[in-house]
């Protein structure tokens, strides 16, 4: 890449010399300017003006040669700077001017390493069209199907395993080793003596828990179950009782279960109330005032159906519903009295 | 670099000089950067993890230093370093990352490190002998240990499953070396936009594409991501690594590549020629493998 210099444009020191490593080295100042400087101080504010010109206009080539490095002309760029050099008289244009060339020649040598002439020339666009075959890309697949894989080239897809074909076609290229792993995992020799120590110590300790364990928890389940049981039957002799007394009129549910006393003892009562519904021991209907109403069934009255007609409710009884109810239906005692001994 | 001659104090001084300079020079394969971040982590005395350790400390023994150092050891104490050193080479392979002299002087030879070149050298006979592989030195100067198969990968080896990234480095590799050996990256993240792989986007196969291609497969030394000087936004160039000049067979590619285009691949002659000199430079291989 030759440049021409018109001779008469600067007397001395060219900055192509030491500039070919690092374009930013700026020669000394007070040397160049001595020497260039050839217009005495006449009109300093337009010369600066000029100057300031001369600077931006090459470091807007500068910039176009490194945003455009693809396109670019270098010999247009070079042309532009020769005409600009020809202005300049002062250290700090020449040593953007270096810089250019710097940037100017880097591009070059680029381009020159990328020429390649001779033999059959090689493009990348092609090639990929024939390695994307080799893969199995399916090229007559609708657009409107691949338009969802995003933005490169669409027209047909890739099978799954495309890069897998590549590859097993492509590793004969290669004189590669293949990965050395461990069949079992790898393991040093050492630890095992350690260890059976460990167990024996911990042995001994878990058992003695153990033993303590069962005795505690037998008591628990016999209390909890019993006592739910015990309950249901009581509350059952409760009904029947009520029931022996006046076997034509019927007991309200609310008046039956409800606890004036206490919400929780109400809750409790419901809950004993649906096991003997549940089992068949008790009944549940609605009166002439579409009042729920609950009885004992009788032996006798099994015989209407075999098979019971199951039906299912859920009854729900809030802390407000239960006063309400409470307020309404005046209930003033309990029909269920609690339990005297509670193991709470 | 000025070479190290072992006497005297001054030695230590240069070998300091040496260290501070290799610690603030920006390596192309930033095994120097690694080093410096090491340093300043301090010390781990996990034996897990292995420290690094700058090979400017190891000089090569002399051949009169190796045979005295060999004298004082038994067979068998010698065996089991070569054996010790084989399985070590087989591990650090796995990954496909170069092995340092200086890893394994520290992790494997420790004290017999005086030894180094005799059991390296029974090293190299193991390996091609038990498994026919070869350890190359792929960087004289860092000392810097690969391990490839001595042997040509079969014909019909295709019933293995490949691994697509082998795939992908295919490519990239073909593209730098019809394109003379030196190729910009963007021509390079181009190609593969035009293959749905997007150094943008998260790959399904390969993840981060931008990450595997200038971090894994540069660490590989497969390929070199190199700064082109006075670019303003920084733009990198590809080329061969190191490892790829010694296991890729450039004649295998070309042959590939015919078949791709369904052209005689002499009539890339540039690049046929150099195929040709590269596979002559290579040692004559035996018969076919059943490696796989």
């Amino acid at each position: 890449m030759k440049r021409g210099r018109c001779p008469d444009s600067g007397d001395a020191d060219p900055p192509q010399n030491g500039t070919s490593d690092d374009g930013m080295r700026v020669r000394d100042p007070e040397a160049g300017a001595s020497n260039i400087d050839s217009q005495p101080d006449t009109n300093d504010e337009v010369d600066s003006a000029h100057r300031r010109d001369i600077r931006s206009r090459y470091r807007v080539l500068i910039s176009s040669i490194q945003k455009n490095r693809e396109d670019i002309k270098i010999t247009e760029v070079l042309d532009e700077a020769n005409v600009l050099f020809k202005e300049v008289h002062q250290a700090r244009e020449a040593a953007l001017d270096s810089q250019l060339l710097v940037v100017a020649s880097d591009l070059g040598k680029e381009k020159a390493s990328q020429l390649f002439s001779e033999g059959l020339s090689f493009d990348p666009s092609t090639f990929v069209q024939h390695t994307l075959s080799f893969m199995g890309l399916n090229w007559l697949e609708e657009e409107g199907e691949s338009s969802d894989e995003g933005a490169a080239t669409s027209h047909g897809s890739l099978p799954r395993n495309a890069w897998r074909r590549l590859a097993r076609r492509a590793e004969a290229c290669f004189r590669s080793t293949p990965a050395f792993h461990f069949m079992y995992g790898s393991f040093q020799a050492e630890p095992p003596p350690p260890k059976p120590r460990v167990e024996r110590q911990r042995k001994a300790p878990t058992k003695e828990a153990k033993r303590i364990m069962p005795t505690q928890l037998k008591k628990m389940e016999e209390s909890l179950q019993e006592a739910t049981e015990k309950e249901v039957e009581r509350i059952l002799g409760y009904l029947q009782q009520y029931h022996a007394q006046d076997p034509t009129s019927p007991i309200s549910y609310y008046e039956f279960v409800i606890n004036p006393h206490s919400f929780s003892r109400t809750v409790e009562n419901i809950f004993h109330t649906s096991f003997l519904v549940r089992d068949g021991l008790a009944r549940m209907y609605m009166d002439e005032d579409k009042m729920p109403c609950i009885g004992p069934v009788e032996d006798g009255m099994a015989g209407d159906g075999r098979a019971p007609v199951r039906k299912q409710c859920v009854i729900a009884i809030s802390l407000q519903g239960w006063r309400e109810l409470r307020r309404d239906l005046d209930i003033q005692e309990s029909m269920i009295q609690p339990p005297k001994s509670q193991t709470k | 670099m000025c070479q190290i001659k072992t006497g005297g104090s001054c030695s230590l001084i240069l070998q300091l000089i040496k260290r501070f300079i290799a610690s603030y020079t920006i390596n192309k394969s930033s095994s120097a950067g690694e080093m410096t971040q090491r340093k300043s982590s301090g010390k781990r005395s996990s034996t897990a993890v292995e420290e690094e350790e700058d090979d400017s400390r190891f000089t090569q023994p002399t051949t009169s230093q190796v045979q005295k150092g060999m004298e004082k050891l038994t067979k068998a104490q010698i065996d089991e370093k070569t054996t010790e050193l084989v399985q070590y080479i087989l591990m650090k392979d796995q990954k496909k990352i170069p092995i340092k002299r200086a890893d394994i002087v520290k992790n494997v030879l420790k004290e017999y490190k005086n030894v180094f070149p005799e059991i390296m050298n029974r090293v190299q006979q193991r390996f091609e002998q038990v498994f026919g592989f070869k350890v190359v030195e792929i960087d004289t100067k860092n000392h810097v240990y690969i391990l490839i198969n001595k042997l040509e990968p079969a014909e019909g080896s295709e019933m293995t499953s490949g691994n697509p990234k082998t795939g992908l480095l295919f490519v990239i590799l073909s593209l730098v070396y019809m394109k003379g050996g030196v190729v910009p990256e963007g021509l390079v993240w181009n190609t593969l936009k035009k293959m749905r792989v997007d150094p943008g986007e998260r790959h399904p196969e390969f993840g981060d594409v931008k990450k595997l291609v200038t971090d894994e497969f540069v660490r590989q030394r497969y390929l070199e991501y190199t700064k082109v000087p006075h670019t303003e936004p920084v733009k990198y160039d590809f080329t061969w690594g190191q490892r790829a000049e010694v296991e890729v067979s450039k004649h295998k590619i070309l042959e590939f590549l015919g078949e791709l285009h369904s052209q005689d691949p002499q009539r890339w002659s540039q690049q046929y020629k150099d195929a040709s000199s590269q596979r002559s430079s290579r040692a004559p291989q035996p018969s076919t493998s059943s490696q796989r």
